[in-house]
């Protein structure tokens, strides 16, 4: 009878227990300064060592603006094409380390991905604009073969390359864990049954890994909408982005951190949408195999 | 609005963000990479790289600093005379400072030193300990424009120790022509397509533009703001990029032809290229100082005195802005400066020129106006 009781109080004492520092670690730092974020936003343009005005929701009635619309755009805009560009450049490699490349030399590839995010993403965009500025790598290298000079420094080019170059080993990585679990026999199967490569390719492999680039995909889209480094160093006298108009509003000459936490609210939930999204689709895309 | 009647010539200087390298740095060496950035901002609150250590005791002072204004000779040379230990904090920005302070994380600092727009800020938010002017020596040294500067009118809350402008490190040699004003750069914007940046800074692009229209660079009224705002979105397709660090690495290969820039920076740089000058436009400038203050929270003011007067002493700051390529304002720190600094235009701009100069005052409400059209300018 005790040791019945015992066991149920066990069985009820150690989810609690394990879950209990990671609980307490999100609720400080996670869900209290959201919270406190969400209460800054509903303070129409409040500003620090001010009165607070009254709650409202002028903070996100601003952002409908067209300016700031504007903003949000081309911040969509770069997160939308970097993540084409990584899917695009990270599958066939992906596919290869996955289902082509000799076993031994797989890890060593995957750690060969890996490696340059052991360093900070401020000195890859660094090393963007070595290689990018006019009299830089590039530019000496088209000039040695008889080319003319591209100018792509401080353009939305350069932003996208290096947003691009940023994240294409986080979508790699995750395609290749997709990837790996690939049912070959079903790619033998199709073949048996006379479906061209291409064929087997599109209707096998693709959608088997469809929650592996729906991963990739919203891990990169999300990372990149709200990358400050990359817009910031890379970008022209016209790059204005969600994260520089967040900082602005916050140490910048405004100080408005009511309409900045409106803006960060905005991304908070476009991130939390996209998560759902994962969460609901990304699952049962597996489900159906 | 705290609009002051003498402010037709002031002297001082708003930089939000100068320095970004550093901060850009700290913020992403220390593996903090800036993606999202609501809790980026959070944290960006304190990009200092070391935490001060919680122990304030009597004999230890704690001061929020550029990180120029301190090394560990000072600290150690402070140390050994006076027997108080210094724990030194590093910011990047006035606005990080200011962050830190209100969010009360800045309790244990004894001295600051908040650049003048920043000081008017904290004067009025009554965020500062007034000086007491017996526990420090020198301001009868002060030069005559920094007896009782806008900011601070009398001194009263703090003490002017460096000071500078904003105006345009250019490539004379590839230019082939001596730089005078402004509106060089519209004039030129065709041949100079996508070889100039301006600051990365709403405040001090629309300042200089509102002083080559020949008004205040900090005006409230919306008609000059907006006609600043016109005459930047004509220059605006020929930028390069609005950076307040990038043109560094760019203007000495010649990248970049013409970057407006802080004289702070734009020396340094040509101390490594002497193709480049640096001018102070004919029509103005902004004029920009960096005082030392005392928090009103500070708990060992006896301590941030003794350090006010150890870096006030003319010998320890003329060998600061010397190395530093920063002006000074007080005289004696001048006098014992090397002959070549003192007479560089470009360092001590004539009273001519000075004349012409302003500070970028606080603009109220209209700070609104600026940050959209900034928004606007560098969107669109």
């Amino acid at each position: 009878m005790l040791d019945a009781l015992k066991y149920r109080l066990g069985k009820l004492v150690e989810p609690l227990v394990l879950l209990l520092p990671a609980g307490v670690w999100l609720l400080l730092l996670l869900v209290v300064p959201t919270l406190m974020i969400l209460e800054l936003s509903l303070l129409p343009d409040f500003r620090l060592g001010q009165a607070p005005p009254d709650y409202g929701l002028g903070n996100y009635l601003k952002i409908f603006e067209p300016i700031y619309l504007l903003v949000i755009f081309r911040s969509v805009f770069f997160a939308v094409i970097c993540t084409l560009l990584c899917l695009l450049l990270g599958f066939p490699v992906a596919y290869w380390i996955a289902l082509m490349a000799p076993d031994r030399w797989r890890n060593l590839l995957l750690l060969g991905f890996v490696l340059p995010l052991w360093t900070s993403s401020l000195l890859r965009s660094y090393a963007w604009i070595t290689i990018l500025r006019p009299t830089g790598v590039l530019n000496s290298t088209l000039g040695a073969i008889g080319l003319p000079p591209i100018e792509i420094l401080n353009t939305q080019v350069s932003v996208v390359l290096g947003l691009a170059y940023n994240f294409l080993p986080y979508m790699v990585l995750i395609l290749y864990a997709s990837l790996e679990k690939l049912d070959r026999r079903l790619l033998e199967a199709a073949a048996d049954l006379g479906a061209p490569p291409p064929q087997v390719f599109m209707k096998v492999t693709v959608p088997q890994s469809l929650p592996g680039i729906a991963a990739g995909s919203l891990l990169v889209f999300i990372t990149s909408l709200g990358d400050f480094v990359v817009p910031e160093l890379l970008g022209g006298a016209s790059s204005m982005t969600m994260a520089r108009l967040i900082y602005n509003q916050f140490l910048g000459a405004s100080r408005n951190w009511g309409f900045g936490s409106g803006l960060s609210m905005l991304l908070i939930l476009a991130v939390s949408a996209a998560i759902a999204l994962l969460l609901k689709y990304g699952d049962r895309k597996a489900e159906t195999f | 609005m705290s609009k002051r009647g003498f402010y037709s010539r002031p002297l001082s200087r708003l930089s939000t963000s100068r320095r970004r390298f550093l901060q850009l740095s700290s913020a992403a060496m220390t593996g903090a990479v800036l993606t999202n950035c609501a809790r980026n901002i959070g944290g960006s609150t304190s990009t200092d790289g070391t935490p001060a250590a919680s122990g304030s005791g009597d004999n230890t002072l704690h001061i929020y600093s550029w990180s120029v204004y301190v090394d560990d000779e000072m600290l150690a040379d402070f140390e050994e005379k006076t027997g108080i230990q210094v724990i030194a904090d590093i910011y990047d920005s006035n606005e990080t400072m200011l962050a830190k302070l209100q969010a009360g994380g800045g309790g244990q600092y004894g001295v600051i030193y908040p650049s003048d727009y920043m000081l008017e800020q904290m004067i009025e938010m009554e965020m500062l300990l007034a000086i007491d002017k017996e526990q420090v020596p020198d301001l009868a040294d002060l030069l005559p424009q920094w007896q009782s500067p806008p900011y601070d009118p009398g001194n009263e809350y703090s003490i002017p120790y460096t000071w500078g402008t904003t105006g345009l490190v250019y490539n004379a040699a590839e230019l082939g022509e001596e730089l005078t004003d402004w509106d060089y750069l519209w004039d030129n914007r065709q041949e100079l397509s996508r070889k100039m940046t301006l600051l990365n800074d709403v405040r001090e692009v629309m300042g200089f533009t509102l002083k080559m229209l020949g008004f205040s660079n900090s005006t409230e009224n919306p008609q000059e703001i907006e006609a600043a705002f016109e005459m930047l979105k004509e220059l605006k397709p020929s930028l390069s990029a609005f950076t307040t660090d990038g043109w560094r690495d760019r203007i000495i290969p010649g990248d970049i032809l013409i970057a407006h820039a802080y004289s702070v920076d734009a020396l340094d740089v040509i101390a490594e290229n002497s193709d480049l000058d640096y001018i102070v436009p004919a029509s103005g400038a902004t004029v920009w100082t960096d005082g030392i203050a005392i928090p009103k929270t500070a708990p060992n003011v006896e301590a941030a005195y003794a350090w006010m007067n150890y870096v006030l002493d003319p010998e320890s700051a003329s060998a600061v802005v010397s190395r530093l390529r920063l002006a000074t304002p007080n005289e004696k720190t001048f006098d014992m400066l090397p002959s070549e600094l003192k007479e560089d235009k470009r360092l001590f701009p004539t009273d001519a020129v000075l004349a012409k100069c302003e500070a970028l005052a606080n603009v109220g409400d209209s700070i609104d106006l600026y940050d959209r059209l900034w928004t606007q300018l560098t969107s669109a």
